[in-house]
């Protein structure tokens, strides 16, 4: 705000002050009064009107450069209401209820919406739970009657079963609160537990598996690293070569982290696809080749991963297979 | 024989469980009224106790904590729900061990029998016996006619899954599972050579019966 603007805005009341003042002088004139007394009331006229605007001037521009400069240092810029102070002159004043009530009623929208989601994501919680047990059932029936139908419905289920945790992590992904818990993990169990979660698939595509490489121990939360090794030795099963496909899984200490590395000697990504693949709903050529893939599951790993506060690459060649890493950085306690 | 409390709403759940460890020679008790279930349960003097905590009258947790107050049974806490808080909660009140629902069999039955084996002293399970062979889980050897073999981990792992399920075919696929489920992560190679020694290591003892291959479905012991 210059002082251009500022009487500009006044331009209307100094004009209609002008114009008295002509007339006024033109009068004083006809009646021949002396101009030292035109110039006298002149200045008694214009020096307070002036100094009005100066004083007003001065007082407004500190209290919009001060607005100005908090709202630049927010982070949250529609708290700008709770931290400037009241204004002291009237049109401030106005503004600054109306601003006040505006921000009140914005919150509450935001509310509705915050709990909205958040009983949308109860609902889907409780869903995920519910629906466990007519699976944990159905598994028992199978165990029970083993053929090679039920075994076909097995593997059916165990791929439900994963549609389901996709769910579940998919809600917990998008919540700010954190529902993790960060524990020492022993890389090695980690490794085996997912490895032995998919070992029909292993066995029955024949898909050789070297672990030897792993160990280390890092601090994180055990669940979400299971659901992110889990999506990654999936895809590494899916799009390896049956017979002579390999999955090795290592670990490499660096001097700032532990680098998690699982190898596969699949059919690998193309090029262009490659930078996409952590994409929401991506599929790229091996998706469409292949199907079942839905696009969800690389761009979660990442998502989760970062929410974990660790690094996951991807590299890949065509025909010769794909390398996916999963980075812990180490803090000074280890 | 162990003596295994289901406690458990979900019918078909109560029912396949029971089949389920009936097959793998347990004794089991399921009650389907609640009203009682603190002194019905009490009154079976189970050796082990699988709990649901979602359930009507009492939830699980109470009957954890209640169970508790009078008796040591081991109790197994099955759930589908799946947070650190009820995993923790239950600890708490005195459970021995916690799965989360839909569980593998084969780890329900480990988890059993590790905590079986804890509770009552090392002899029980320890040993499998079959036919005239005993096989020694702790240290690893097979006894028949005074006659002793040393086994590796896989051949102690593929024996004790055979006998487990003597009289019925085990197939590769089944057998390589079994092995990965604990921890042995054997190749189809692997498995095929680790079948012939434990063969050669069985006629070693002088044992007539021995592994026999059903070709296309797997192997087993008559």
């Amino acid at each position: 705000m210059s002082i251009k603007d500022y009487l500009k805005d006044r331009t209307l009341f100094l004009l209609i002050n002008f114009i008295l003042f002509i007339i006024i002088c033109g009068i004083m004139l006809l009646i021949n009064i002396n101009s030292k007394i035109i110039l006298l009331i002149f200045c008694i006229w214009f020096f307070p009107i002036l100094s009005y605007i100066i004083v007003e001037f001065i007082k407004q521009k500190s209290f919009y450069v001060k607005l100005n400069d908090i709202m630049e240092s927010l982070d949250k810029k529609y708290l700008l209401s709770e931290i400037v102070k009241e204004p002291h002159f009237i049109e401030g004043k106005f503004l600054y209820d109306l601003l006040k009530r505006a921000n009140k009623d914005m919150h509450e929208h935001v509310k509705k919406y915050r709990d909205m989601e958040h009983e949308y994501r109860e609902y889907i919680e409780t869903w995920v739970h519910e629906i466990k047990t007519p699976i944990a059932s159905a598994r028992l029936i199978i165990e029970n009657n083993q053929n090679d139908i039920t075994k076909d419905i097995n593997t059916e289920i165990k791929e439900i079963e994963e549609y389901i945790e996709q769910v579940l992590y998919y809600s917990r992904s998008n919540n700010v609160s954190k529902d993790y818990i960060i524990k020492e993990v022993s890389l090695a169990t980690l490794v085996r537990s997912v490895v032995k979660k998919n070992s029909r698939d292993f066995i029955s595509k024949s898909i050789s598996i070297d672990i030897e490489g792993v160990e280390g121990i890092v601090y994180s939360d055990v669940k979400w690293l299971e659901f992110i090794l889990n999506q990654v030795i999936g895809n590494a099963i899916k799009y390896v070569r049956e017979s002579i496909g390999k999955v090795k899984i290592f670990t490499t200490r660096n001097e700032n982290n532990i680098v998690l590395t699982i190898e596969d000697n699949g059919i690998g990504i193309k090029e262009k696809d490659i930078n996409r693949v952590f994409e929401k709903g991506f599929t790229g050529e091996n998706g469409r080749k292949f199907g079942r893939s839905t696009g969800i599951g690389l761009y979660l790993c990442k998502k989760l991963a970062a929410q974990l506060g660790l690094g996951l690459t991807l590299t890949s060649k065509t025909g010769e297979g794909t390398k996916v890493s999963i980075i812990f950085p180490l803090g000074n306690v280890n | 024989m162990s003596k295994i409390v289901i406690i458990e709403d979900t019918e078909k759940i109560r029912e396949e469980l029971k089949t389920f460890l009936i097959r793998y020679g347990y004794e089991t008790v399921a009650p389907t009224n609640f009203e009682n279930i603190i002194n019905d349960t009490l009154r079976e003097e189970p050796d082990l106790i699988l709990l649901d905590i979602n359930l009507p009258i009492f939830d699980g947790y109470y009957i954890c904590r209640e169970i508790r107050k009078t008796s040591d049974v081991p109790i197994i806490v099955v759930t589908s729900r799946d947070n650190e808080m009820d995993e923790l909660m239950s600890m708490n009140l005195g459970a021995d061990d916690f799965i989360t629902k839909p569980f593998n069999t084969q780890i329900l039955l480990a988890r059993i029998e590790t905590i079986l084996r804890r509770v009552h002293g090392s002899n029980l399970r320890d040993t499998i016996v079959y036919n005239d062979l005993k096989l020694n889980l702790s240290n690893g050897s097979v006894i028949y006619n005074k006659r002793t073999a040393e086994l590796t981990k896989n051949e102690l792992k593929i024996l004790s899954c055979l006998i487990k399920n003597k009289g019925k075919i085990v197939s590769r696929d089944d057998l390589m599972d079994f092995m990965w489920n604990s921890d042995v992560f054997v190749d189809d190679n692997n498995l095929s050579v680790n079948i012939t020694r434990l063969r050669k290591k069985l006629e070693g003892v002088g044992m007539k019966e021995n592994i026999e291959t059903r070709r296309g479905l797997g192997y087993i012991l008559p």
